[in-house]
């Protein structure tokens, strides 16, 4: 696929998400990576490429919110949109709390994600 | 005396004759003649001469005058009464040998006073000689002994009647001479032994004494005779029949007036009769001590003060100790040093007050080198005055009786207490005799007082009016026989009504009679709390169901918000490759196609939730336990992954359909794969791994399991985590597992919690039974959605 934008990396267990979410993002002008869980993104050459995360919340293995405090601790600036199934208020204030540029709940409308999208390019001083 | 006067005058005649011859020759004889005549006539004696032949021709002026007799008179002596008749014939026959011999004479015989009285005299008569040596004539000397022959008449007399006293007495007396050789034996003693006395006087004697006691008998007589002192020995003397008898000889030393001895005198005293008692008191004393010593107990004795003088071996082999360190007071080292303390002043109590000892102490034991526990009791023994001769005691081993005694105390304490906290008692009963026993607490939950008579009034007046029929029903049955269990309720004085269970089963006491033992519990805590929990049961069910519905609402939009999402983005993304000039036409049917298939996911999340949800009765049909868990953990997946726990399942292959409602055991399925979760929620140090498991415990039953690695749960608080409101969690309910349990229950399965023994966390399971009969028929309705 050819790169076009800034690299947008999901990570998400669930292959629906994982194989609809990229495509999406092409078309929005952003290049597109999938990954099925937490230790895979962090294993993969894309880590240091990647200008925005969209980072599920619950997955076996490291969940999403621990991807973010490992990155953390690695320092590594990527900013990050978590997208979760379970959309209540207090996870979302939680994960905001932490660190997140966005929480989207699922499903989420191609505005919403847009919005997130650029608010974390702005934060990460990329542009599309 | 002379008997024959012609005596006399023969020889003056003869003197005469011879005076004839010489005229001076004869004035000169008759002058001498008349001094002779004066002279004896002054010798204060009675004097007579006598001729050759023995005729009286003189006699002096005493002997006339004593007599009262002339001369002539005197002559005829023989005839005249002068001589005492009875001294007669003696006289006659001494004097008329002496004269016919011509030796002298000496008579001791009776002459008359002239006053009648007879004296007696010593007559003594010797021959006259002429120078030739002729016998010439006789002079007689009469002399008066009557004083001295009457006083040794009277000694005479006093010594046989002495000696008659003596030979009287029953005892043998004999007396001895200062060195000890017998001169005298009493009668008695010689018809004894048989003897003379010539053959028992100086050492004869000792033929008859005992040949074994002869040495000892001399050895002391000597040692008696040495000292001077009365003495005594013990020996045994021949009778004269052959046989032997004891005797105590008794001496005694008389001494004279220098304070010497003069004699010894003695008294044999016969102690056959007491000897042969000793003899039988000694084998009685030696049977006693054979008894004493043979008998299985320990015993002693004690002086009236209370110094032990007896200990039997017994006793001294039981403690390890000697005679001589026992005695006296020494006891008290036999027992322990505490007991010694404590009992001593009571001994010594029971001394003083003359009252049966009785004591406890713990006694050295030697065998096991430890102290055991004894009764020690004594009782005196006491004469017919009350004066206390001796002590006699016992000491009986009471170790193991005591310690099984202690053990049985502590196991009825126990027991006791047991009944007080649980607030049960037992009770015995006897219809046949209406007799019972109640223990301590019966009469606790009977608010009677323990020991009060069991009457029936007193059961009457407790029991509860409404269940008195039933009541009397039950123990009209009760005693027909056969076992009973009631549940019945007493209404208290205050008013107050407790619930009792009463249970109990037929036994027969040694008479044969049937005697119910059995037990009462108060049950009221417990029935007011189940009213109490009843009561709340409804409330609580429309609790449970929302508790539910919001876990499972948070799992029905995770469920549905997945494939919604990727409807959204498919849409918005074959949305944007239609709107791109060209259009995108492959990629939006892909999109499309996408879409349908996220669509369709979603739909059958719905339909599975209504599947699970709309089954509003309890029905019963062959559940696949595995396929139903399965389900539960596809349900589940998403939760356990957002609470970061490995969720492994291990199922049985070929596990028999069982019979049951499958949407109920599926809520309880996920209400323990919940709870796991749940308990693991704080677990940071560890894997969170939940496994899930079902097998088949044996030919009844089919079990499923589900095992975590959580904080667990205190093993005391097992019974109550199936309470209504119990939980390990702050702010929840734990309202689900007592939903569990008893939809497993009216399945007639179990359901139960364990800690894991091999690792952190708790395993909750539940077994139903595979060919369960016919399920609780109150079934369950309460609708789940």
């Amino acid at each position: 696929m050819m790169r076009r934008g800034p690299l947008v990396s999901v990570v998400d267990d669930d292959e629906s998400i994982r194989e609809s979410l990229p495509d999406l993002l092409r078309l929005l002008g952003f290049a597109s990576a999938g990954f099925p869980s937490a230790e895979a993104f962090l294993a993969s050459d894309l880590l240091g490429e990647t200008s925005c995360l969209l980072l599920d919340v619950a997955m076996p293995g490291m969940s999403g919110p621990e991807l973010q405090q490992e990155l953390a601790t690695r320092k590594d600036q990527i900013p990050i949109v978590f997208i979760t199934a379970h959309g209540d208020h207090e996870t979302r204030a939680r994960l905001m709390a932490l660190g997140a540029v966005e929480c989207l709940a699922k499903p989420f409308s191609e505005s919403a994600l847009l919005d997130a999208l650029n608010a974390a390019l702005r934060t990460g001083g990329a542009q599309p | 005396m002379s008997d024959r006067p012609t005596d006399t005058r023969e020889h003056n005649d003869r003197d005469a004759a011879r005076g004839d011859d010489r005229d001076l020759a004869m004035e000169v004889l008759r002058e001498n003649e008349r001094n002779a005549r004066l002279v004896v006539d002054s010798i204060p004696g009675l004097v007579a001469l006598l001729t050759v032949d023995g005729q009286v021709y003189f006699a002096n002026r005493r002997l006339l005058d004593f007599t009262g007799h002339s001369l002539d008179e005197l002559q005829h002596w023989g005839t005249n009464g002068i001589v005492y008749p009875a001294d007669l014939p003696h006289v006659v026959e001494v004097f008329s040998r002496s004269i016919a011999a011509g030796t002298s004479y000496d008579i001791v015989q009776r002459l008359r006073r002239a006053d009648g009285h007879y004296r007696w005299f010593q007559n003594e008569g010797s021959p006259l000689r002429d120078p030739d040596g002729q016998i010439a004539g006789w002079c007689v000397l009469l002399t008066d002994i009557d004083d001295r022959k009457r006083a040794e008449d009277a000694i005479r007399a006093s010594e046989g009647q002495l000696k008659q006293i003596t030979d009287s007495i029953p005892a043998l007396a004999w007396s001895a001479l200062p060195d000890g050789s017998a001169d005298f034996f009493s009668q008695h003693f010689l018809d004894f032994i048989g003897m003379t006395a010539e053959q028992a006087s100086g050492w004869g004697w000792g033929a008859a004494v005992h040949a074994d006691d002869a040495l000892a008998l001399t050895l002391i007589w000597q040692a008696i005779i040495a000292s001077g002192e009365p003495g005594e020995a013990e020996a045994r003397l021949r009778r004269h029949d052959g046989s032997f008898r004891w005797f105590l000889f008794r001496a005694s030393p008389q001494r004279d007036e220098t304070g010497a001895i003069s004699k010894w005198f003695g008294v044999n005293t016969d102690i056959e009769d007491r000897k042969r008692a000793e003899q039988e008191l000694r084998a009685s004393e030696l049977n006693l001590r054979r008894l004493t010593e043979t008998i299985p107990a320990m015993l002693w004795s004690a002086t009236p003060d209370g110094d032990i003088d007896y200990c039997n071996t017994r006793f001294l082999t039981y403690t390890g100790f000697s005679a001589g360190e026992v005695i006296n007071d020494g006891w008290q080292r036999t027992i322990h040093p505490e007991d010694a303390a404590r009992v001593g002043p009571i001994w010594l109590a029971s001394v003083t007050r003359r009252e049966p000892y009785r004591v406890e102490v713990r006694t050295y034991h030697a065998a096991d080198q430890t102290y055991r526990w004894c009764t020690v009791s004594a009782l005196p023994l006491l004469d017919e005055d009350g004066t206390i001769l001796k002590w006699y005691g016992t000491i009986v081993d009471i170790h193991d009786w005591k310690v099984a005694q202690e053990s049985l105390r502590r196991s009825q304490d126990f027991l006791t207490e047991a009944q007080r906290l649980s607030s049960t008692g037992s009770f015995s009963w006897t219809p046949s005799i209406f007799q019972a026993t109640w223990s301590d607490e019966v009469y606790h939950i009977f608010g009677v007082e323990p020991g009060a008579p069991l009457t029936d009034a007193l059961l009457d007046s407790r029991i509860h009016p409404e269940d008195a029929a039933m009541w009397a029903e039950a123990m009209s049955r009760a005693r027909s026989g056969g076992g009973f269990s009631l549940d019945y309720r007493l209404l208290m004085p205050d008013n107050s009504v407790k619930y009792l269970h009463q249970t109990a089963h037929t036994t027969y006491d040694d008479a044969g009679r049937v005697e119910y033992i059995g037990a009462v519990q108060d049950v009221t805590a417990r029935e007011l709390s189940e009213q109490a929990l009843d009561k709340i049961r409804s409330e609580l069910a429309h609790v449970v169901r929302a508790t539910s519905l919001s876990a499972l609402t948070a799992s029905i939009a995770h469920e549905v918000n997945q494939p919604l999402s990727g409807i959204m983005t498919n849409a918005a993304t074959g949305l944007r490759m239609l709107d791109v000039t060209p259009p995108d036409l492959d990629g939006a049917r892909e999109t499309v196609r996408r879409t349908i298939r996220d669509a369709n996911r979603a739909s059958d999340v719905i339909t599975h939730l209504r599947a699970l949800f709309s089954r509003r009765e309890f029905t019963v049909e062959p559940v696949d336990l595995n396929e139903a868990a399965r389900e539960v953990v596809a349900l589940s997946a998403s939760d356990m992954q957002r609470h970061h726990i490995t969720l492994q399942t291990n199922f049985a292959l070929h596990l028999p359909p069982l019979p049951g409602d499958r949407i109920q055991l599926q809520q309880v399925i996920l209400n323990l794969l919940r709870n796991a979760a749940e308990a693991m929620a704080d677990v940071h140090d560890r894997p969170r791994r939940l496994l899930i498991r079902t097998e088949r415990e044996n030919d009844q039953w089919v079990r499923l399991s589900v095992r975590d690695t959580g904080t667990g749960f205190n093993p005391e608080t097992i019974a109550r985590l199936f309470g209504a409101f119990y939980t390990t969690k702050e702010g929840g309910m734990g309202i689900g597992l007592f939903v569990s349990r008893s939809i497993i229950e009216r399945h007639q399965g179990r359901l139960w919690a364990e800690p894991n023994s091999d690792g952190p966390g708790s395993t909750f399971a539940f077994a139903l039974p595979i060919a369960a009969g016919v399920l609780k028929d109150e079934g369950m309705t309460e609708r789940t959605s």
